[in-house]
């Protein structure tokens, strides 16, 4: 390495060529946030031109509004038992890819394939699975009659089932990784001590596995909670708002309203929800890797 | 992959230049104007013959005619985006009959009174649809067809038409009773436009107003309690399926259609299907004015599409588009449209018409109900409230939450939207 | 190699089942005759419901919409994103570390919380209702994407390279376009499969952003693929099965890439 001149240079050279993606980073992603945060102190309602601004009377409405703490529920619900149920057959599923069989290339290519269809595609074919009338499911359950996207109780799980089939896959290639990491050594001294497959799986795969784990925790949850597509396409919040997701009611209150303040203002609160859980999850990833 | 790329780009860039090079002027210096409406279904030849006849009235007007989507929320968010960004490149318009005073307010929609003045609309067409086009005196819409909620009954099952929300429950019970496995009373209660339709017909029938005399949007009255309360116990006491909170339209129609109901509330173009051909229940079917809770003729909601004019053309466009307006709301126009599509006409006279009173004696039979449909409430904010009323109307009826609690959530919310509460603190 | 037990056997066949089930149906779906639906099982297969997406409707408009954006987006993001993930991987300075984060952060945004602002803008400016306009809020996820991909692949060559060409008298610059981004194509590659699927994919933006429906991407299209009295399936099952083929295509050809791709943001962090 050359003098400080040299090093001065290089750090001159490092910032003009990170500059274009600051910028415009700082103008799709920085600047709307602000401005959505300012669009929700005002009275805005888009068709007509009515902006006055109000301070916090969005956000007063907002905290006794019950269809918000009723979407709030929801989201968080659909995210809980969405992440839960996906870690659950993922790993399965990694453990299962990670040992050598005939046919593991193809089973491989085949768990892609619902991560690369588009969720609005995906919505749309287990849609027509969830028909009461002519679907698959209800077929293969013998000509049941469960209305799956029309029923309250039904619908937000059917909701879930549709996100699980999609990013499952994504979480096994995530624990995949992780197990991979995991050095062969471990179990091959573990066999020697004579240590059977279940205690191989708790006192080696499980604790080695726990960062790779808290990492697809923290990636599904923050996606799962701003969960939109799948939702849309599939009941648009129906039946009675039973699955209505904190980003559909900011969605309809802005595109269906017109109503850019209040919208505006939930659209706010959901960003606030998100980072929340991130910081959260942040922090115990970082105890976890802190205890290592 | 690289090339492909490439080529991909140049086959976009190439593809949207063709398109912007057709679009604004017409060819040789006449006058283009674009027409947007929804299909009309069936044979496209007699209305593509109407419009003709404008292009050989008009030979300095090119006439183009593209298609809307389909359901009328996603048309309004279309309608909703496109307008609010000043968008011309469309002319004439098809607006819902709550999206007008919205419109006229936004100041999207032309003023037509000169071309046709209010006071010769109230002459000439249905009551209904022109109080949902005057907005504050000035005419912003010509209406084009109307539409109206009316009961569907099997004339085989049931003595005759109930008059009253008692007569329907228990002729649907003595139905079900002699008919095993039939499905009772099916309607629209899916979370969606169809089920505002049902509730404010249900609200009216029992002696309700949707608007109070300050023209406040009314929510919590004893009739819209008693409307949802009656709506969900026709679910709870099983002379609803429990999956009509899932239907629309056309699941209702369905399941209708295939004998499987005793009564049906729906739009009148359920009739032609049930009469076709084929269908299983041809020749049982009645329809009558919905039941009310004393017995007299219930009213319908009221629908159906007018034509607008796009108020960000110029002036010259605008002048063609009214022509256009007029051509295609004229009596013959009517007729063609009823006739064709059984689409209702508005115009009073062609209900005494004898040509369609012999050849669409149904269409002529709907008069009454069509004199009596009401509009829902006329606000420049319904677009604003109706997401607002199909979610708490839907819980009330799916049994999540009472009617009370429904309601007292529906009026705060709407009152917060019209800007009530605002108003009310200064 | 072991021979598989029973259970993994099962395992397999059943994840199979899941994974590929519901797909294979729709491929079913689209090829069974419109007026039988309704029968437990189509008396022969057609393709007309192909043929009516492809040539009745303006589906292939939306194809290549949506070829447009994607590749717009995955041109951009790799322009500008190449040239700072190198220098986030080989060079220092100050808010390095910070800039990571915050492309990660940025890729968390919920895209309903920038939805309203942009809306505004994209109409203020007259991009709104274009596909240029369109590429433009993608990079708010495609960005962040591209720069934690393409960062660890720059790690992953080694340091004596770049320091060579320094010697050699490069300028930073100069060692990062002669010497380093050549050696990089693989990654570049990598980089531009991922974000063009998530271009292909994305619906909120698109659905808010363009309301011609000629300018309408495969998302936005196959979600409004209704009428109002009768539900197209088998319409819609063909369509999405033109929408998806070349993803799948793609995912199967290049399945390593992408893993790789996929696990490296994340996991080698």
């Amino acid at each position: 390495m050359s003098g400080g001149g040299s090093q001065a240079r290089e750090r001159r050279q490092a910032y003009l060529l990170v500059m274009p993606a600051v910028l415009v980073l700082a103008v799709v992603a920085l600047y709307p946030v602000l401005a959505a945060l300012w669009l929700s102190l005002h009275r805005f309602i888009l068709v007509f031109g009515e902006r006055r601004f109000t301070g916090l009377a969005n956000y007063v409405y907002l905290f006794g509004d019950a269809r918000f703490w009723s979407a709030l529920g929801n989201t968080a619900y659909f995210t809980a038992v969405a992440v839960t149920v996906e870690l659950l057959l993922a790993v399965p599923l990694a453990l299962l890819l990670n040992r050598a069989f005939p046919g593991r290339g193809l089973l491989r290519a085949s768990v892609l394939v619902p991560w690369a269809i588009p969720t609005v595609v995906s919505a749309r074919l287990w849609a027509w699975m969830f028909n009461p009338d002519y679907g698959l499911i209800n077929r293969l359950l013998g000509g049941a009659d469960i209305n799956w996207l029309g029923a309250p109780g039904y619908a937000l799980h059917a909701a879930i089932l549709v996100d699980v089939w999609k990013t499952t896959p994504f979480v096994a290639l995530l624990v995949l990784a992780g197990l991979q990491g995991i050095p062969e050594d471990l179990y091959k001294a573990a066999r020697v001590d004579g240590a059977s497959p279940w205690r191989q799986f708790r006192a080696i795969t499980v604790p080695l596995l726990k960062p790779a784990l808290l990492l697809a925790v923290l990636f599904r949850s923050l996606d799962a909670f701003r969960v939109f597509d799948a939702i849309y396409v599939l009941t648009e919040g129906g039946p009675a708002n039973t699955t209505e997701t904190l980003s559909i009611y900011a969605y309809k209150t802005l595109m269906r309203s017109g109503d850019f303040g209040y919208g505006s203002a939930l659209s706010v609160m959901t960003f606030l929800c998100v980072v929340l859980l991130a910081v959260v999850w942040l922090k115990w990833l970082g105890r976890e890797e802190g205890r290592r | 992959m690289g090339r492909l790329f490439v080529l991909a780009v140049v086959l976009g860039l190439v593809s949207t230049g063709c398109k912007r090079s057709s679009e604004e002027q017409g060819t040789a210096g006449r006058t283009r104007i674009v027409f947007k409406f929804q299909p009309l279904w069936g044979d496209p030849a007699p209305f593509r013959e109407l419009l003709a006849g404008y292009s050989r009235a008009n030979p300095d007007v090119e006439l183009v005619t593209e298609a809307l989507p389909n359901s009328s929320d996603l048309a309004h968010q279309f309608f909703l985006t496109s307008l609010q960004g000043k968008a011309t490149d469309f002319d004439v318009l098809v607006a819902d009959v709550v999206w007008v005073p919205e419109f006229a307010r936004a100041g999207w929609v032309a003023d037509l009174s000169e071309d046709f003045p209010p006071a010769r609309l109230r002459e000439e067409f249905l009551p209904g649809p022109v109080d949902s086009v005057v907005v504050e005196g000035r005419t912003y819409a010509v209406p084009w067809y109307v539409d109206v909620g009316v009961l569907y009954y099997r004339t085989d099952l049931v003595p005759r038409a109930p008059r009253t929300y008692e007569e329907l429950r228990r002729f649907t019970r003595d139905a079900m009773a002699k008919a095993p496995g039939i499905q009772g009373y099916v309607w629209q209660g899916r979370q969606y436009e169809g089920l505002t339709c049902n509730v404010y017909e249900a609200l009216w029938g029992h002696g309700g107003q949707s608007l109070g005399e300050d023209g406040r949007v009314l929510l919590e009255t004893e009739a819209a309690r008693e409307a949802l309360a009656y709506l969900h116990g026709l679910i709870a006491d099983g002379l609803s399926p429990p999956t009509v909170t899932g239907f629309g339209e056309e699941e209702a129609r369905r399941v209708f259609q295939e004998g499987r109901a005793v009564f049906m509330r729906n739009w009148p173009y359920a009739w032609s299907e049930a009469q076709a051909e084929g269908s299983p229940i041809r020749g049982k079917v009645g329809i009558a004015p919905l039941p009310t809770k004393d017995g007299q003729p219930g009213w319908g909601t009221l629908g159906g599409w007018q034509l607008a004019v796009n108020a960000h053309v110029s002036p010259a466009r605008r002048k063609a588009a009214a022509r256009l307006i007029a051509h295609l709301t004229s009596p013959e126009a009517n007729r063609v449209l009823a006739l064709h599509y059984a689409r209702n006409p508005p115009r009073l006279a062609l209900y005494d018409d004898p040509g369609l009173r012999r050849a669409e004696p149904f269409i002529a039979s709907l008069k009454d109900a069509l004199v009596r449909a009401r509009p829902r409430p006329v606000t420049p904010y319904y677009l604003l409230i109706a997401d607002v009323l199909q979610s708490e109307f839907s819980a009330a009826v799916a049994g999540i939450r009472t009617p009370e609690a429904s309601l007292t959530r529906a009026q705060k919310q709407v009152d917060h939207l019209t800007g009530e509460t605002v108003e009310d603190a200064q | 190699m072991k021979r598989p037990g029973l259970g993994t056997a099962l395992a397999v066949v059943a994840f199979l089942t899941f994974f590929l089930g519901p797909f294979l149906w729709q491929v079913l779906t689209s090829l069974w005759p419109d007026g039988e639906l309704t029968r437990p099982w189509p008396s022969h297969l057609t393709g007309a419901n192909y043929q009516s997406v492809l040539f009745g409707r303006p589906f292939l408009w939306a194809v290549l919409n949506s070829l447009v954006v994607a590749t717009l987006t995955t041109l951009f993001c790799l322009t500008v994103g190449a040239s700072a993930a190198f220098a986030l991987a080989k060079l220092e300075f100050r808010g390095r570390g910070l800039l990571l984060s915050a492309a990660l952060g940025v890729s968390m945004f919920p895209p309903i919380a920038t939805v309203s602002p942009l809306y505004l803008i994209l109409n203020a400016v007259g991009l709104r209702d274009s596909l240029v306009g369109l590429a433009l809020p993608y990079t708010t996820f495609a960005l962040p994407l591209t720069l934690w991909v393409l960062t660890s692949f720059f790690r992953q060559l080694p340091d004596e390279l770049y320091r060579a060409a320094r010697v050699d008298g490069c300028t930073p610059f100069g060692a990062f376009r002669r010497v380093l981004l050549p050696l990089a194509a693989p990654g570049l590659a990598t980089t531009a499969i991922l974000v063009f699927i998530f271009a292909w994919n994305e619906f909120l933006y698109a659905l808010t952003f363009l309301s011609t429906p000629e300018k309408r991407t495969v998302p936005v299209a196959i979600s409004l693929f209704a009428s109002e009295y009768k539900e197209p399936w088998g319409e819609i099952a063909a369509a999405s099965v033109v929408a998806t083929l070349p993803l799948v295509v793609l995912t199967v050809l290049f399945q390593r890439r992408i893993v790789s791709g996929l696990t490296a943001g994340a996991v080698k962090e």
